[in-house]
């Protein structure tokens, strides 16, 4: 199975129901993305495919050969991305950080869609779930990115 | 007293006292078995017990007489019934809990006419009315791997909970007149053999129409074979609504091909659905057992059953997701559009699509597109069991929404699923939801597997 990761062309040997998830970490030991609940349901395992946020432990391989995946490894070669990173450092977000590599990625996709979103955007679109509950922070870090004051350098 | 009266009581006395023995004798008799005159019996051979756990698997035993964590053929399973709820039994070779003392005869009267060895009737639970088409060489290969490749196991059988009178079983001899054909499966020549086969499988062994045939009031399947229409047209058993196996282009098979069907039933899985529901134990234990050649005949024959265009409707044609559903503005004003997006869409895509055969479709989908909501409110609440094929449990299934997600949350996603891409259902009501959360529980993740070796 080919897959291309973050611009590059990674070859992995699996079956082609295995989540793309396994392949990440597993095969080409890319842990940044992490593993919560294997059922679509915390957003912790959320990657970029074609610019779209998805749950990568629910797709199979199969059905993104051929896509262009992006994982937290490289989200700041991403203009957007790495505004994102540097308005979740201004603002430290994280505090365990074991869903934050999936916050990123969906706080990327909603600003790509909605540039300035509002509170219920927010809420409609940043589903992922922190058990730290970082939520009050994210959202002003969102607001922060759409007001345009954080540039890629802060 | 008048001569007259006499007279009369004379001939009414003594006729109702035979008509009385004569139904005493009918209800408690043992009817004709093939087998009468099969003698002691001899040792079976391993190629005849190899035969029957084959036949086994077509019949499906283990999907009633296990339950999860019991040994294998000990009963216990509960079926609820109107009037109570009854367990399936010990069919272990175990001489006093079991079927141990069974002779071949005792057992193809149980098999295929419903009536146990002390005589009493089964209840039509027991699909007898579908094994009386079992052929005498699988009964006495069923019966060769009973009591000679199946462990024998005590356990007493659980008493049921249908009270007296209702509980009495010598009135199901007049059911089984009236309802439970009798014949063994006869040929039809005018198909083919592979028909033929498909036939024997589906009306007889595999005893599809159990779950599949719609039942009248007196809980009759309302056909048992291809001639009448209401054969396999879809029912509602259990809280799941058992889809048509007919060739309705919305509510069955109608846009399965031959290979769709084989696949579904070898691998549990295909481009139009994954097995769920109950049928995910008939696929676990039964189907991906069948040998290529059956599995090709059951779909062989499968898509010879017409539809029925007026109960199915209008043919279901895709169209994409409204664009408002995609901005995460536009859904909050449409009901179940965020819980859709937030909870479903990572698997079944935004689009309703899912992921090829991994994550089944709901656009389309036969649960989508039938006019009863019990399986789409079902699987929501509850989750999917563990499809487990050729002994791989499955990389994706359906989670229990059950705590998440409050009634009216699951009204209104269902009712955004079933009237999106083309599905046209009206809204599901949150009172059906409320009612199947209160009669069944989240979907087993440790389903029971038959290991035969």
């Amino acid at each position: 199975m080919e897959l291309n990761i973050n611009g590059i062309q990674h070859h992995v040997d699996v079956e082609p129901d295995t989540p793309l998830l396994w392949a990440l970490r597993d095969d080409l030991a890319m842990t940044g993305t992490k593993y919560g609940c294997g059922l679509a349901q915390c957003g912790a395992c959320t990657v970029l495919v074609d610019g779209q946020a998805v749950r990568s432990c629910v797709t199979p391989v199969e059905k993104v050969a051929g896509a262009s995946i992006t994982t937290i490894e490289a989200i700041e070669q991403d203009d957007l991305g790495k505004r994102v990173v540097a308005a979740w450092v201004k603002h430290q977000v994280p505090q365990c950080g074991y869903c934050q590599s999936g916050q990123v990625m969906a706080a990327t996709s909603l600003l790509r869609q909605v540039p300035h979103p509002t509170d219920a955007d927010i809420d409609a679109a940043m589903v992922n779930l922190c058990r730290c509950g970082t939520y009050n922070a994210i959202r002003a870090a969102i607001h922060d990115l759409a007001s345009g004051s954080t540039d890629g350098g802060a | 007293m008048t001569n007259r009266l006499k007279k009369i009581f004379a001939v009414v006395i003594p006729a109702s006292a035979v008509l009385a023995a004569g139904a005493a004798w009918f209800v408690t008799r043992l009817p004709a078995s093939s087998f009468e005159k099969t003698g002691s019996q001899e040792e079976p051979s391993a190629q005849l017990v190899a035969r029957g756990e084959y036949v086994s698997r077509l019949t499906d035993c283990v999907a009633c007489h296990s339950v999860p964590g019991g040994a294998a053929y000990t009963g216990g399973l509960k079926m609820v019934t109107p009037m109570g709820a009854i367990f399936a039994t010990n069919i272990t070779p175990d001489r006093e809990t079991g079927i141990g003392a069974y002779t071949l005869a005792d057992f193809d009267r149980a098999l295929r006419s419903g009536v146990a060895k002390d005589g009493h009737r089964l209840y039509p639970a027991m699909p007898y009315p579908s094994y009386a088409k079992l052929s005498d060489d699988d009964v006495k290969a069923l019966y060769a791997y009973f009591m000679k490749g199946v462990p024998a196991v005590h356990q007493e059988n659980r008493e049921s909970t249908i009270p007296w009178p209702l509980n009495m079983r010598w009135p199901l001899a007049f059911w089984n007149v009236v309802f439970a054909p009798s014949d063994v499966y006869r040929p039809d020549t005018s198909k083919d053999a592979q028909w033929n086969r498909g036939a024997y499988l589906v009306e007889g062994a595999g005893h599809c129409g159990a779950c599949h045939t719609p039942r009248s009031l007196a809980f009759n399947e309302k056909g048992t074979d291809s001639h009448s229409a209401a054969f396999v047209s879809g029912a509602l058993i259990d809280g799941w609504f058992a889809p048509s196996l007919r060739n309705d282009p919305n509510t069955g098979l109608g846009r399965w091909s031959e290979d769709d069907i084989f696949r579904f039933l070898k691998t549990g899985r295909n481009d139009h659905a994954v097995v769920f529901g109950s049928m995910t134990e008939a696929f676990n234990n039964s189907t991906q057992f069948f040998s290529d050649d059956d599995l090709r005949a059951v779909a062989h024959y499968l898509k010879s059953l017409p539809g029925n265009a007026q109960r199915d409707g209008t043919p279901w044609k895709y169209e994409p997701t409204q664009a408002a559903v995609v901005q995460p503005a536009g859904r909050q004003g449409i009901p179940g559009a965020q819980t859709y997006m937030a909870k479903c869409s990572f698997c079944h895509g935004t689009d309703g699509r899912g992921q090829g055969q991994w994550v089944p479709p709901l656009a389309g989908a036969a649960s989508s597109l039938v006019p009863d909501s019990s399986s789409s409110i079902n699987v929501t609440l509850n989750g999917s069991g563990r499809v487990v094929a050729a002994g791989v449990p499955d990389s994706y299934r359906m989670p229990s929404y059950r705590e998440q997600l409050s009634d009216g949350e699951i009204a209104d996603v269902l009712t955004f699923i079933r009237s999106s891409w083309g599905n046209r259902q009206p809204p599901v009501a949150k009172g059906d939801v409320k009612k199947l959360r209160e009669q069944t529980v989240p979907a087993s993740s440790s389903p029971v597997i038959l290991k035969t070796r």
